[in-house]
C-alpha cells in the first residue's frame, strides 16, 4: 500500500525565517490607547526598571533591557522589521538597509539593527517613509537578481521572495543588462554558490570570521561587481560550512546534499536533536515522503545558538546508507559467519509466507526464544553468566529499561557502556564523545563510557564465564578486538539494533530497533540538559523502539509496568532516580530542561555561546 | 580687495618644500607658540573660538569635533590625517602636501598636542607617488630638527607620524572608510554611531582631519584666533579657503580667497573667465563633484559654507566645476555616475545596487535609446538612494543626479523625445 498521504500538516516554523508573529499580531504590552477623534492620544509608556528602556514602536510601548536595539526593541513588541543582513548571532553589518526605521527626532531614517533602543523613543516601523524606503530597497536587491526562483532551492524560504510580497512593488522598471556572475560555484566541500543570488549581506564572510573562526570568505570587488569568494587554494572547508547556507537569506549558498531533493514547502519540519555527538545540538529534521532530506539547526541559545556541524548536519545519511533488517532474526546456534556463509544465512523467524499474517506472533516468538536463552544461560553458569553491552546512542527511556528488565528482571550482572570518541572538542560545538546520551547512561547508573569494563565481559566471554549476552544498539564486532571467534562459544547472544550489523548476523535473537528519526525518547548532552528526540518517520517494518523491546522481553521476566510510551517511562524516570528529579517529560518543551542532578562540568559543559 | 595669500604663501617659491625655506619664512614660529603658551585644553578653545570648519567637505567645526574626545585617558588617542583626496575636481590638499609639506605638518603638530595625541597617521592617496616622498620627507626633517620625535621642542610633548598609502579607492576618504583601511581591511565605510572620536583607530577614539584643515590650524597657531576670525564671513565663514577650478575656465587651478568670495570674481577675474569666449557659463558645480549643479542663472553666489547651502547646494571640497554652453549635461552626469558606480565600495544595497543601474539608464539616453520615463526614474532612484546608506556617499552620487535631473529637465527630456544626444546630433556626431 502506498504510503497514506498527509492531510495535517504540521505547522513549525521554517528554519530561515524568524520565529516573530506576523505585523499586526497583537501586542504583548498595553494595547493602544482608544484615541480620540482629532487628537490621536499617544499610548503611555511603561514603567522601566533600572537596566530597561521604555520606548515606543508603532504606539505599542514596549520594554526592553538597556543596549537592545529598535529591531530586537520590535520583535519584543510583535513586531517584524524586515532584515537581511541582521542575524542575532553575530556581529551588526548594517548593510541590506531593509531595517531602515523612522525615528523621531531623527531627520534621516535609522537601521533598527543598530540603533540602540533608547528612553521614550518613538519608532515608526511601518509609515509610507519607511514603506517606500523597503520597497526601494527590494528593488534594488532584485535588479541584479537572475529571478530564478523555479529551480532554486531557497524557493519558499527565501527572504528576498517574502519580503518582496509583503514589502515589495510586485515589479520592477529595471529594463537594463543585469551584471553576470559565476553561477553553480563550487566553493567548498559541501557548499555551492550562486553569485548572481547573493545580495551582498556578507553573514556567510562573518559567520567564517566569527563563529567558525576559519575567515574562508571575503567580498571581492566593489559596487555591483562585488562579489564573495574564496582565498586561491583555500576553499570553504571548516567542520561548520554548512551554517554558511542556513544564514544565507537567499538561494546563494546551497547545501549540496540536498540540492534538488525536495521543495521546501512540501517538507515537514521535525524539532529534535542531532545524535552525532555529546553536545545534542538541536535540530530539525526536514521530512518529505518519509525521508528525511535536510537537518538544519534549530536555535537554542543554551546549546547550540544557531549553529551545527557539518558531520552532525549529514549524520542521519547512515540511515539510507546501512542495511536495515525489519523483522526479528533467530538463528538455532550461535555461529560465526563462515567463509561462503552470508548474512541471508540469518533465517528471519517467518512462518507464513505472508509477511503480515501474524506480526505479533513472530515478534513474541523470538522474545519468548531470547527469554528462554538467557534464562537457559542464567540457570547454567550462575548469576555472573550474563552480561550486557548497552550503547549511549540509547535514550534515557531505552537505557531505563535496560537497567530495569536486564538488570533487575532477567537477572544480568554486568552493563557496559563502549565510549565512541573521536578526535577533540573543538571550540564550539564538536564533543570528542560521539554518543548523544553518555551523560543519561551515567546518570542512570551505568557508569561512565568505559573500555576497560566492556574489556572485562569480552574476556569473561571469551573465557566462557559469561554464557548469555545482551547487545543493545553497539555493533559487538566492531569494538576492537572482538572476533566472530570470541563470541562463538555464547549460549545466547540477542542483540537489538536499528540496522543489520554484522553482529545482527551471528546473533541467536535479533531484534529490530528504530534508526535515528524514528522514535521519540530523552538524552542528556554534555551540559547535562534532557532534551527531547522527537519522531519524524515511521519505522520499517517490524522496528520498534528499543525501550519498547525492552518492555516485551521485561514482560517474560514478570514486568507488569505497562509504560505505554516514552513519556510514562520518562516520568517514571524522574520520580525514581534523583538526578532526574521533579522534571517533567511534557515540561521539556522544544528547549529542554537541566538535570537537576547534573551540575553541568568542565568546559565540555559550557554553553556553546556566551551570552 | 588685496587678499595676502596665507595658505599657498610659500607655493610658488623654489625649494618651497624644504624644512630650510620654511623655517625661513617663519616656520614653525606657531608651534613654538603653541607649545609655550597654551595648555591642549587652552589651544582646543582657541581653535573652536576660531570658527575653523572643516575643509574636507562637511564643514564641521574643527575645535568641536576635538572637544568629542572622551576626558578619560584609558586609551591612546590617535590622530588621523585624511589626504586621500580623490574627488573629481579637487586637488587643493595636493598642492599643500608638495609644495608646502612642513605647513601641513605644523598644524598637525598643533593639533596633536591640542588633543593630546602622540600617534598620527598621515593617509595619503595612494596615486600622489610625488605627494608622499616629499611628505616623507618633510617628516623625516622635522624628526632632525626636533619638531616631531619624543620631545618636541623641550615641551615634553611627544608626536610620531605614521605614513599610509591608500590602494586606489575613492571610498577610503570617507572618515570611517579611511580607518577600516588604515587598520588593513577593506575600505568600508563603518556604521555611526559610534563616531570615531569615541570608538575610531583599532577602538580608540580618534580624530579625523583633512590636509587644509590643518593647515588652518598652523594660521591660528601664529597668529590667534581673534585674527583668523576676522578673515573672511565671520562669524561662521572665516578663514582662508583654498578653491579648485576646472573644466572649461581660462585658467583652471588651484586659487586662495577668504571665505565668502564670490564664485563669479573668482571664475573672472583670478581664473581668467570662460576658456571660449564663445561659449558663456552654463553650469557650475561650485562645491565639487558631490554636490548639487547650479545653472549660470544661479551661479552669483558667494562661496562659504552657508551661503551656498542657502543657494541649494554645497561648498564641499571646493573643487568647483565649471561648465559652458557646449556641455552636454547628461553626457557630464553619465561620467560622474560612472565614476561613483566604479567607486561604490558595494558594502550597502542602495549604492551598490543604484549607481550601477543610473549608468545603464544614461547611456541609454546618450546613445539615443532613452524613453520619457527614463527621467523621471533617474530621479527617483537618487531618491532611494539618498540618506538611506551607510555613508555619504549615496548622498554624493544621488544630489547630482537629482540637481543635474531638476535644474536641465529640459534637456533630459530632448535626449529621450529626439532618440539622440542634441549637441552631438548638431555637431554631425
Amino acid at each position: 500500500m502506498a504510503e497514506p498521504r498527509s492531510c495535517e500538516p504540521r505547522f513549525s516554523p521554517p528554519p530561515h525565517q524568524p520565529n516573530v508573529p506576523a505585523p499586526g499580531a497583537a501586542a504583548t504590552g498595553a494595547a493602544p490607547a482608544a484615541a480620540t477623534p482629532g487628537a490621536p492620544a499617544t499610548p503611555a509608556l511603561p514603567q522601566a526598571g533600572p537596566d530597561e528602556v521604555a520606548l515606543l514602536i508603532d504606539d505599542r510601548p514596549v520594554v526592553v533591557r538597556r543596549g537592545a536595539t529598535v529591531l530586537q526593541a520590535a520583535e519584543k513588541a510583535g513586531i517584524l522589521v524586515p532584515h537581511y543582513c541582521y542575524h542575532p548571532g553575530m556581529s551588526i553589518a548594517g548593510n541590506c538597509r531593509m531595517c531602515l526605521v523612522e525615528i523621531e527626532k531623527m531627520p534621516k531614517l535609522q537601521i533598527g539593527c543598530a540603533t540602540a533602543a533608547t528612553p521614550g523613543m518613538v519608532v515608526r516601523t511601518n509609515n509610507d517613509r519607511v514603506k517606500g524606503v523597503r520597497a526601494g530597497i527590494q528593488e534594488f536587491l532584485l535588479i541584479n537578481h537572475p529571478l530564478d526562483c523555479p529551480i532554486c532551492d531557497q524557493a519558499g524560504e527565501c527572504r528576498l521572495q517574502a519580503y518582496e510580497k509583503d514589502y515589495g512593488r510586485g515589479e520592477s522598471r529595471f529594463v537594463e543588462e543585469k551584471v553576470r556572475f559565476p553561477k553553480r560555484y563550487d566553493i567548498g566541500r559541501s557548499v555551492l554558490f550562486d553569485a548572481e543570488r547573493c545580495i551582498k549581506c556578507t553573514r556567510c564572510v562573518r559567520f567564517c570570521d566569527e563563529v567558525s573562526r576559519s575567515h574562508e570568505l571575503a567580498l571581492f570587488s566593489r559596487g555591483d561587481h562585488a562579489i564573495i569568494g574564496t582565498f586561491p587554494g583555500r576553499p570553504l572547508d571548516n567542520p561548520y560550512s554548512g551554517c554558511t547556507v542556513d544564514v544565507c537569506p537567499v538561494g546563494a549558498l546551497t547545501w549540496k546534499p540536498f540540492r534538488f531533493k525536495a521543495r521546501v514547502w512540501f517538507l515537514k519540519n521535525v524539532p529534535s536533536v542531532c545524535a552525532g555527538c555529546a553536545r545534542g545540538c538541536n535540530v530539525n529534521l526536514a521530512v518529505f515522503r518519509n525521508r528525511i532530506h535536510r537537518m538544519a539547526p534549530r536555535p537554542n541559545l543554551d546549546v547550540n545558538a544557531y549553529w551545527m556541524c557539518d558531520a552532525g548536519r549529514q549524520s542521519y545519511d547512515s540511515l539510507y546508507s546501512r542495511p536495515r533488517f525489519e523483522r526479528p532474526v533467530v538463528r538455532a546456534v550461535p555461529a560465526a559467519p563462515r567463509a561462503g556463509e552470508s548474512a541471508a544465512a540469518a533465517r528471519p523467524l517467518r512462518e507464513s509466507p505472508d509477511p503480515r499474517a501474524e506480526p505479533a506472533s513472530l515478534r513474541d516468538r523470538a522474545l519468548d526464544l531470547a527469554a528462554g536463552l538467557l534464562r537457559e544461560a542464567a540457570r547454567k553458569g550462575g548469576p555472573r553468566a550474563l552480561a550486557a553491552i548497552v550503547s549511549a546512542r540509547l535514550s534515557v527511556e531505552d537505557l531505563y529499561l535496560a537497567k530495569r528488565v536486564l538488570g533487575d528482571l532477567a537477572g544480568v550482572a554486568r552493563l557496559a557502556v563502549p565510549p565512541h570518541e573521536e578526535g577533540e572538542d573543538d571550540h564550539l560545538l564538536i564533543r570528542r564523545d560521539r554518543t548523544p546520551n553518555a551523560r543519561g547512561a551515567e546518570l542512570l547508573g551505568f557508569g561512565a563510557p568505559s573500555a576497560a569494563r566492556v574489556r572485562e565481559i569480552l574476556d569473561d566471554v571469551a573465557a566462557g564465564r559469561v554464557r548469555g549476552l545482551v547487545v543493545l544498539g553497539e555493533d559487538l564486532l566492531a569494538i576492537p578486538g572482538v572476533a566472530p571467534a570470541m563470541v562463538e562459544r555464547l549460549e545466547a547472544l540477542i542483540v537489538i539494533d536499528w540496522w543489520r550489523s554484522p553482529t545482527v548476523d551471528i546473533a541467536h535473537v535479533a531484534l529490530p530497533a528504530c534508526g535515528y528519526g524514528e522514535f521519540e525518547g530523552t538524552v542528556v548532552n554534555c551540559q547535562g540538559r534532557v532534551q527531547r528526540l522527537r519522531p519524524a518517520l515511521r519505522p520499517p517494518g517490524e522496528a520498534d523502539p528499543a525501550w519498547r523491546i525492552l518492555r516485551d522481553l521485561g514482560r517474560r521476566f514478570d514486568l507488569t509496568n505497562e509504560y505505554a510510551a516514552p513519556r510514562a517511562v520518562f516520568d517514571e524516570v524522574a520520580a525514581k532516580v534523583p538526578a532526574f528529579a521533579g522534571l517533567n517529560f511534557s515540561a521539556l518543551g522544544d528547549l529542554g530542561a537541566p538535570v537537576p542532578g547534573a551540575p553541568a562540568g568542565g568546559a565540555a559543559g559550557a554553553p556553546a555561546v556566551e551570552a | 580687495m588685496a587678499f595676502e595669500p596665507l595658505l599657498t604663501r610659500n607655493v610658488g617659491r623654489p625649494g618651497s618644500e624644504a624644512i630650510d625655506a620654511y623655517l625661513a619664512s617663519g616656520g614653525y614660529q606657531g608651534l613654538k607658540r603653541v607649545l609655550r603658551e597654551f595648555t591642549p585644553e587652552k589651544f582646543v578653545e582657541e581653535v573652536k573660538s576660531s570658527g575653523l570648519r572643516g575643509r574636507g567637505g562637511a564643514g564641521f567645526s574643527t575645535g568641536m569635533k576635538w572637544g568629542f574626545l572622551p576626558k578619560g585617558r584609558e586609551k591612546p588617542r590617535y590622530l588621523c590625517v585624511n589626504a586621500d583626496e580623490s574627488e573629481p575636481g579637487t586637488f587643493k590638499d595636493r598642492l599643500l602636501i608638495e609644495k608646502d609639506p612642513h605647513l601641513v605638518l605644523e598644524g598637525i603638530i598643533a593639533s596633536a598636542y591640542a588633543i593630546e595625541c602622540n600617534l598620527a597617521f598621515f593617509y595619503i592617496r595612494g596615486e600622489f607617488h610625488q605627494g608622499h616622498r616629499i611628505f616623507q620627507k618633510a617628516v623625516a626633517e622635522a624628526h632632525a630638527r626636533g619638531y616631531l620625535g619624543r620631545n618636541i621642542l623641550g615641551s615634553g610633548f611627544g608626536l610620531d607620524i605614521i605614513m599610509y598609502r591608500g590602494a586606489g579607492a575613492y571610498i577610503c576618504g570617507e572618515e570611517t572608510a579611511l580607518l577600516e583601511s588604515l587598520e588593513g581591511k577593506r575600505g568600508y565605510p563603518r556604521i555611526k554611531p559610534p563616531f570615531p572620536a569615541l570608538v575610531g583607530l583599532y577602538g580608540c577614539p580618534t580624530i579625523i582631519n583633512n590636509v587644509e584643515t590643518l593647515a588652518n590650524v598652523t594660521l591660528i597657531a601664529e597668529r590667534g584666533a581673534a585674527w583668523y576670525a576676522a578673515i573672511g564671513r565671520p562669524p561662521k565663514n572665516t578663514g582662508p579657503k583654498l578653491f579648485c577650478l576646472s573644466g572649461h575656465v581660462k585658467r583652471p587651478g588651484v586659487y586662495e580667497a577668504p571665505l565668502g568670495v564670490p564664485f563669479l570674481e573668482l571664475l573672472n577675474e583670478q581664473a581668467g573667465g570662460m576658456a571660449h569666449p564663445s561659449r558663456p557659463l552654463k553650469a557650475a558645480v561650485p562645491g565639487g563633484s558631490s554636490m548639487k549643479i547650479l545653472p549660470a542663472s544661479k551661479c552669483d553666489v558667494l562661496l562659504d559654507f552657508d551661503s551656498l547651502a542657502a543657494a541649494g547646494t554645497s561648498l564641499g571640497s571646493a573643487g568647483g566645476i565649471v561648465m559652458d554652453t557646449g556641455t552636454c549635461i547628461v553626457g557630464a552626469l553619465l561620467n560622474l555616475a560612472r565614476f561613483y558606480a566604479h567607486e561604490s565600495c558595494g558594502q550597502c544595497t542602495p549604492c551598490r545596487e543604484g549607481t550601477g543601474w543610473l549608468v545603464q539608464i544614461l547611456v541609454r539616453l546618450e546613445r539615443g535609446d532613452g524613453r520619457m520615463e527614463d527621467v523621471g526614474l533617474l530621479a527617483d532612484i537618487a531618491g532611494r538612494i539618498e540618506g538611506n546608506t551607510v555613508c555619504p556617499f549615496g548622498e554624493a552620487i544621488a544630489w547630482p543626479v537629482d540637481s543635474y535631473v531638476k535644474e536641465f529637465r529640459e534637456e533630459f527630456e530632448e535626449h529621450a523625445r529626439r532618440k539622440a544626444c542634441p549637441l552631438r546630433a548638431a555637431a554631425g556626431r
